[in-house]
């Protein structure tokens, strides 16, 4: 080919071949003739540079750039992590990395870019997770991060998305990163999100998870990790690394009651509420379903509707319940030498939480560096406490609390477990403190004690695994002046 | 546009049909419903956001049609300006400065000597403003905390509930994969819009005139049913409504475990669209050259008939539009006319690179001597040319129409 008109380009997430009619000159495999252009879907970029070079086509795809990234981390990698990277480079940039949760697969993100020295994409799975991505990338580069989210679209040369936003990312930008990295990889064969990863030319990617995709979870329909990343190149099971993490811990309960004022309202609701469930039977009929159940019916059924609105109103009276800011209060003063991590029931509770104790607050509308600067701030003392409502929820790190006070039951029993596990990161050896504050005789209280039962079954059955012990404190709400 | 969750509620599936519950934009209960949401999102001006949500909370009540009060609010809250209001100290700054005091109660204690009232002062006074303006910036900058400065649209309660079905429809395409149309009128319009919101066509003329065009994607010929476009699509659709003869079917996937279903409209939905139309003539010199054929060659007596914009030429990835053809009223033959009136080198090169990957014998371009396009560049495209100091002379026109329609 001596055609000097002849070039590929990048155009929403595929490539497009210019100069090259039919007939002219044939494409290698991936190309389609489609809508008059040869067209291929832009993650065979690679496989096709071979083929541009040899047929002199101009190749207008890569908008990569090569930062010259120095790293401020003076953590060394561990064995395991070097091998993994090693790995990675051996097999050209690409495949997965398979490690236990808690192995410090950001840490070998961080050493793959440093290493592939180029702009780089980061998918990440949650907004929360996003945001640690971003305060990680912030420290060990001291550089400028890009977030592309709903909630802010900022591009720089690395940049972190999540998977929900990283198509429209990845079919306008694309071209601009030659790293690629997906972490929680196994969320990859979703249609959609697979999607993303086949419209990325990026020629360097990577794959990190604890547990990478079944071969049944890859089929129907469903993409396979192999063909989007490339192979698994190193994996670590969970049994050699497991045992560290755990530190002892108890937890408390506090019931404190509703004002009489509160209490009115709440039998007044709880009575219609609890009247129209009761008659139309929904949870023998529906299981936990009866929620949607509920809604589905208010379109159409004034009971249903009633009822809706009542059940709403009695979640926001428990939520906010006068009680709970008076024990808060309490407990932030008996602790006031300890850093303490609050979880709220919703934003609104946040932010009431934030205002009247002048306590920062997390929540889904907090800018990445806010929330850094947050996060900094309370890891390092000079913010005490900390507020926060469901946003948090995984694996984000806040090991620094060692008191953690959760301001309602309406979460569910994993949730938790995952908010326990966040305080209890060892730091230090010491001991750390949850406390439960609940209203008395509620659903609230209940599905704590139900908890707690729960809790107490699977630590007899996992004893032996475990390092951790747990003590059952019940104590009732000293400060609930209502309760004398 | 509406959120999914406003909008699935309202939409039904008939077999393989996808059907959306409208409003009827006569129904007395509906015209009530919008007059009384107009006019409380009207008393709503200099007001918070969230103030709006709790009067928009009152206003629902127990209502069973809150799906609809709520579509409604949205439809006017997207037409409208919500803005911060101006603050005298930054809210982050503040936030920095409280929050580094706390946490603080309201009586002191032997750890906690300073009140919240005491870091309050502290921080009015470091900022050198009253405890008031702090207690304002700590969260002002929170969308909730946002004011409604303008409203945006005049709306009355027909215009508002049309505007509401149109935005149903809408989002009922989130979910298509693709959309296919036939058209048959104001072509321009139709790929003007199309290009605007980045779709990709592939078009072929229909045997009783006008194009059949499907719409998608880059990505879509390699995936099964993409979704990704489906806002695209969403935001194309009232671009159909400028066209007076169409039918448009969508695709619709709305979950895996669903079989695909047909949306279908045509030029019979009675919605409105609220898009800008090209006017009947891009220039005064479009409209000088009509309006001189209809003086002088127009009526009876001509053996040509002046129509405009009513052929597309496919070219590849785009298409061709050329301002008018002249149809032979005894044998059929045509030509086509594109009038080259404006110097901008950008537009010229397009210009020309549209012509030539045209390829027709039977196009007349007509090019303003000033525009200085030298012929050379003309040199290898076919059919006529036509070079003009202020107006085309007509005659000369016909003479090269006749010279080359096919």
């Amino acid at each position: 080919m001596n055609d000097e008109s002849s070039y590929v380009f990048f155009q929403g997430g595929t490539l497009v071949l210019k100069g090259c009619p039919p007939g002219l000159l044939m494409p290698p495999a991936p190309f389609r003739w489609v809508k008059e252009q040869w067209r291929c879907e832009a993650y065979h970029y690679p496989r096709i540079v071979p083929w541009l070079r040899e047929n002199h086509v101009r190749d207008t795809v890569p908008r990569w750039v090569h930062p010259k990234l120095t790293l401020h981390d003076d953590r060394a990698p561990h064995d395991y992590q070097r091998e993994a990277l090693r790995a990675w480079t051996a097999a050209h940039y690409r495949g997965s990395i398979v490690l236990p949760t808690g192995a410090g697969k950001t840490f070998v993100a961080i050493q793959a870019i440093l290493d592939a020295d180029c702009s780089t994409l980061i998918v990440a799975p949650t907004i929360d997770l996003l945001h640690q991505w971003y305060a990680r990338l912030v420290n060990a580069f001291q550089t400028e991060i890009g977030v592309y989210y709903g909630g802010e679209k900022i591009i720089a040369p690395i940049t972190v998305t999540t998977y929900h936003s990283a198509g429209g990312i990845v079919e306008t930008h694309g071209a601009a990163f030659k790293l690629i990295i997906f972490d929680e990889v196994h969320h990859l064969p979703a249609p959609n999100w697979g999607e993303t990863a086949l419209m990325s030319p990026s020629p360097y990617r990577l794959g990190l998870t604890a547990t990478y995709p079944e071969e049944h979870e890859q089929q129907d329909g469903r993409w396979r990790v192999d063909d989007l990343i490339g192979p698994i190149v190193y994996t670590r099971r969970i049994d050699d690394l497991v045992g560290q993490q755990l530190a002892e811990y108890r937890t408390e309960r506090l019931r404190v009651d509703l004002t009489p004022r509160e209490q009115k309202r709440y039998d007044a609701d709880y009575a219609i509420y609890s009247a129209f469930f009761r008659s139309r039977n929904l949870a023998r009929i529906h299981g936990s379903n009866w929620h949607l159940e509920l809604m589905r019916l208010s379109a159409f059924d004034a009971g249903a509707r009633r009822a809706f609105l009542a059940h709403k109103r009695l979640s926001d009276l428990l939520a906010s319940a006068e009680g709970k800011f008076r024990a808060l209060e309490g407990l932030l003063r008996e602790h006031s030498t300890e850093q303490t991590l609050i979880f709220a029931t919703n934003k609104a509770v946040a932010y009431r939480v934030s205002r009247q104790f002048l306590i920062p607050t997390i929540t889904a509308e907090t800018k990445a560096a806010e929330r850094k600067l947050t996060l900094d701030r309370f890891r390092e003392g000079q913010y005490r406490a900390l507020v926060t409502c469901e946003v948090l929820n995984e694996g984000v790190d806040v090991p620094e609390a060692k008191v953690a006070i959760v301001l309602g039951g309406t979460s569910g029993a994993r949730e938790y477990i995952q908010r326990l596990g966040r305080v209890l990161r060892k730091v230090e050896n010491r001991r750390a403190l949850l406390v439960e504050v609940v209203v008395r005789g509620t659903p609230e209280a209940n599905k704590s004690v139900a908890r707690a039962r729960q809790q107490r079954k699977r630590e007899q059955t996992e004893q032996s695994k475990q390092t951790g012990q747990t003590e059952q404190t019940e104590q009732d709400a000293q400060g609930s002046s209502d309760a004398q | 546009m509406l959120s999914s969750d406003l909008v699935r509620p309202r939409v039904k599936r008939r077999g393989g049909l996808v059907v959306v519950d409208m409003l009827d934009v006569s129904d007395r209960h509906w015209l009530r419903t919008a007059q009384e949401m107009i006019r409380l999102f009207g008393a709503q001006l200099g007001k918070a956001y969230s103030d709006w949500e709790t009067a928009l909370d009152e206003y629902e009540g127990e209502r069973m049609d809150y799906i609809v009060v709520r579509g409604l609010a949205k439809v006017m809250e997207d037409a409208a300006t919500f803005e911060p209001i101006p603050y005298p100290v930054l809210p982050a700054d503040a936030r920095e400065r409280l929050f580094a005091l706390g946490p603080a109660f309201g009586a002191p204690d032997l750890f906690n000597p300073r009140t919240r009232a005491d870091a309050v002062k502290a921080v009015a006074r470091e900022l050198r403003t009253s405890m008031k303006a702090v207690e304002g910036a700590l969260y002002a900058d929170r969308v909730t905390a946002y004011t409604l400065r303008e409203v945006g649209q005049l709306w009355t309660p027909e215009t508002l509930l049309a505007r509401y079905n149109l935005e149903l429809a809408r989002g009922v395409l989130y979910d298509a994969s693709e959309m296919r149309v036939e058209l048959h009128d104001h072509y321009k319009d139709f790929w003007r819009y199309m290009k605007l919101f980045k779709l990709m066509f592939e078009a072929a003329p229909l045997a009783e005139g006008g194009y059949s065009v499907r719409l998608d994607g880059p990505i879509s010929p390699f995936v099964n049913a993409t979704r990704r476009y489906g806002r695209q699509f969403a935001a194309f659709l009232p671009a159909l409504f400028l066209c007076e003869r169409w039918r448009m079917a969508a695709q619709i996937v709305a979950s895996r475990n669903d079989a695909p279903a047909v949306y279908a409209l045509d030029n019979s939905a009675a919605l409105q669209t609220h898009f800008k139309g090209s006017g009947p003539f891009d220039s005064l010199l479009e409209k000088t050259f009509a309006d001189e054929f209809e003086e002088k060659f127009g009526g009876a007596r001509s053996e040509w008939t002046l129509t405009r914009e009513d052929e597309v030429v496919l070219i590849g990835d785009t298409v061709f539009i050329p301002d008018f053809a002249l149809t032979n009223k005894a044998d059929g033959r045509r030509a086509l006319v594109e009038l080259v009136g404006f110097w901008h080198p950008d537009y010229l090169r397009r210009k020309v690179a549209k012509v030539r990957a045209a390829n027709m014998r039977n196009l007349v371009l007509l090019v303003r001597e000033s525009v200085n396009l030298a012929p050379e560049k003309l040199a290898d495209v076919p059919g006529e040319v036509i070079y003009f100091p202020n107006k085309p002379v007509l005659r000369d026109v016909i003479r090269a129409v006749e010279a080359c329609a096919l």
